[in-house]
């Protein structure tokens, strides 16, 4: 399925349904956060920035 | 994971907010709003704008009558929001003439067999145009791209309230002027 035609049959659901994805989404953004993996990434992220500017 | 129905609780303490008279009419914008015509897309909170009823005695517009009823129900004051069945609520008193006609002509829907209120897609964009933030452009962006708009409604919305310049503009930024 191209990715138009995904992004067409997600915004055709049903507003419940896609309040359903919302929560979830939303509780995957809470438990990233909460585990610190985002700002560990984060961190990762600007360090091999830093080393690719220092290179 | 255990799915919450969390929007679904809170649009019933809210409902029930409004039988009980401390907010008139309200609808639900910004995100969650969108989520109405669009895909969905990852969001923090719930803005719901609502009429504050005001009396002769006090004039001004006040959050306290709400945030009193929330609290007395378990709801949790953070910041601007208030966390009610674990979402974060932000209760926006309609502060122009764009947001208080996106109020009064919202959309009736439900979450789950639960009544509720959202504005138009036209609105939401009109406003999204007003506010101009780059996250709000993006929105009225998928709302182009998603073709979720009805032209006539919107362009009658921006001469009313004194977009069409603006719109004009983001017509020329973002579209290459062409006339969507």
């Amino acid at each position: 399925m191209s990715k138009t035609e995904m992004r067409r049959q997600l915004a055709g659901l049903s507003f419940s349904e896609k309040v359903k994805i919302l929560e979830k989404l939303r509780d995957r953004s809470l438990a990233l956060a909460a585990s610190g993996l985002r700002s560990q990434s984060a961190e990762g992220a600007r360090k091999k920035a830093d080393k690719g500017s220092k290179g | 994971m255990v799915h919450n129905h969390w929007v679904k609780e809170t649009l019933e303490i809210i409902n029930q907010m409004q039988a009980d008279g401390v907010i008139g009419k309200y609808a639900i914008g910004g995100a969650v709003g969108a989520t109405l015509y669009l895909e969905p897309a990852s969001t923090l909170d719930v803005d719901i704008f609502a009429v504050i009823p005001t009396s002769s005695d006090s004039p001004l517009l006040s959050l306290t009558p709400i945030y009193e009823y929330l609290k007395a129900r378990g709801g949790v004051i953070e910041y601007e929001h208030v966390k009610i069945a674990g979402w974060p609520v932000q209760f926006l008193p309609p502060s122009n003439e764009l947001e208080q006609e996106a109020v009064a002509e919202a959309v009736e829907t439900t979450v789950e067999g639960v009544p509720t209120w959202v504005m138009s897609a036209e609105h939401l964009v009109a406003i999204a145009l007003r506010t101009g933030r780059s996250k709000d452009y993006i929105r009225v962006l998928q709302f182009i791209e998603q073709d979720a708009l009805d032209q006539e409604k919107l362009h009658a919305i921006l001469e009313r309230h004194g977009l069409t310049s603006k719109w004009q503009q983001f017509q020329d930024k973002y579209l290459g002027g062409t006339n969507e």
